[in-house]
């Protein structure tokens, strides 16, 4: 099985990915702040609601950039393995709760980062498992 | 517990379902194409005309955009720090299901990865 090595250019790539990831996260919640609290308990209420969503240009920012980072996504995967790239895309896990404090001043307790801590070392066991199959092979 | 963090971990999982679905879907149709992956341009194009000619590719399509609901549906009730620890669910549900439905060998160190996810939704959950 080919091993492809991480390149500046790809780590570049991947960076970049981390970031327009956060982006996306952050224009979505973006969207959804004319419709905060608001409770959807039948079809009348959903389709209100996704009449707001949508005529917010923060959705339609969201989901060019889902197309964006896909594009990117399958150009760095045609390089590298998934087992190098998920480790440095899974960033945004870090990245999204400080966009957050940021951003949209939210505030983030010690536990809860214990609980990201745990979630991004899950990730990153997880793709690394994908060499070992690789190398089973 | 807040009734309300309940709903929307409710809510997260049914996102989740869609997104797995989708991978569902996706992984199945480029299973059941016997087309080589694409080398240049012209075989790419191929590829993905071909791909687009299966109805699994729509159904995944269709997932996306009901699990794209059902997450803003999450972000309008929740911060987005919490909501998007939570999408993280869908590691767990993905593992589930490549071994249950496609039948893949997931391995220990796998299923020790999800195990800490799962552990890390907790902690955010109680937090």
């Amino acid at each position: 099985m080919f091993r492809k090595r991480l390149t500046l250019k790809i780590l570049l790539f991947l960076i970049l990915s981390d970031i327009l990831e956060t982006f996306i996260q952050f224009c979505f919640k973006k969207s959804t702040i004319p419709v905060t609290g608001v409770s959807v308990t039948n079809l009348a209420d959903a389709f209100a609601f996704i009449k707001t969503v949508s005529v917010s240009p923060f959705l339609w920012l969201g989901i060019c950039t889902v197309l964006v980072i896909f594009v990117i996504w399958s150009t760095i995967l045609s390089k590298i393995d998934l087992s190098v790239a998920v480790p440095v895309a899974s960033f945004s896990y870090i990245l999204v709760p400080l966009c957050s404090i940021i951003f949209l001043k939210e505030t983030i307790s010690p536990l809860r980062w214990v609980g990201i801590f745990f979630i991004l070392s899950g990730i990153l066991l997880t793709s690394l498992s994908s060499k070992e199959k690789i190398n089973e092979s | 517990m807040n009734p309300n963090i309940l709903l929307i971990l409710g809510l997260v999982a049914i996102s989740n379902t869609f997104d797995t679905a989708r991978e569902l879907f996706l992984k199945s149709a480029i299973n059941g194409l016997d087309a080589e992956s694409p080398r240049n341009i012209r075989s790419l194009i191929k590829f993905i005309s071909e791909l687009l000619r299966k109805r699994r590719v729509w159904l995944g399509f269709l997932c996306s955009i009901l699990s794209l609901l059902f997450y803003l549906l999450v972000l309008s009730k929740a911060d987005l720090n919490f909501a998007f620890s939570l999408d993280s669910m869908h590691y767990i549900f993905i593992a589930a299901s490549a071994k249950l439905i496609l039948k893949e060998k997931v391995g220990a160190s796998r299923w020790f990865g999800t195990l800490f996810v799962v552990i890390g939704i907790i902690l955010v959950t109680l937090s």
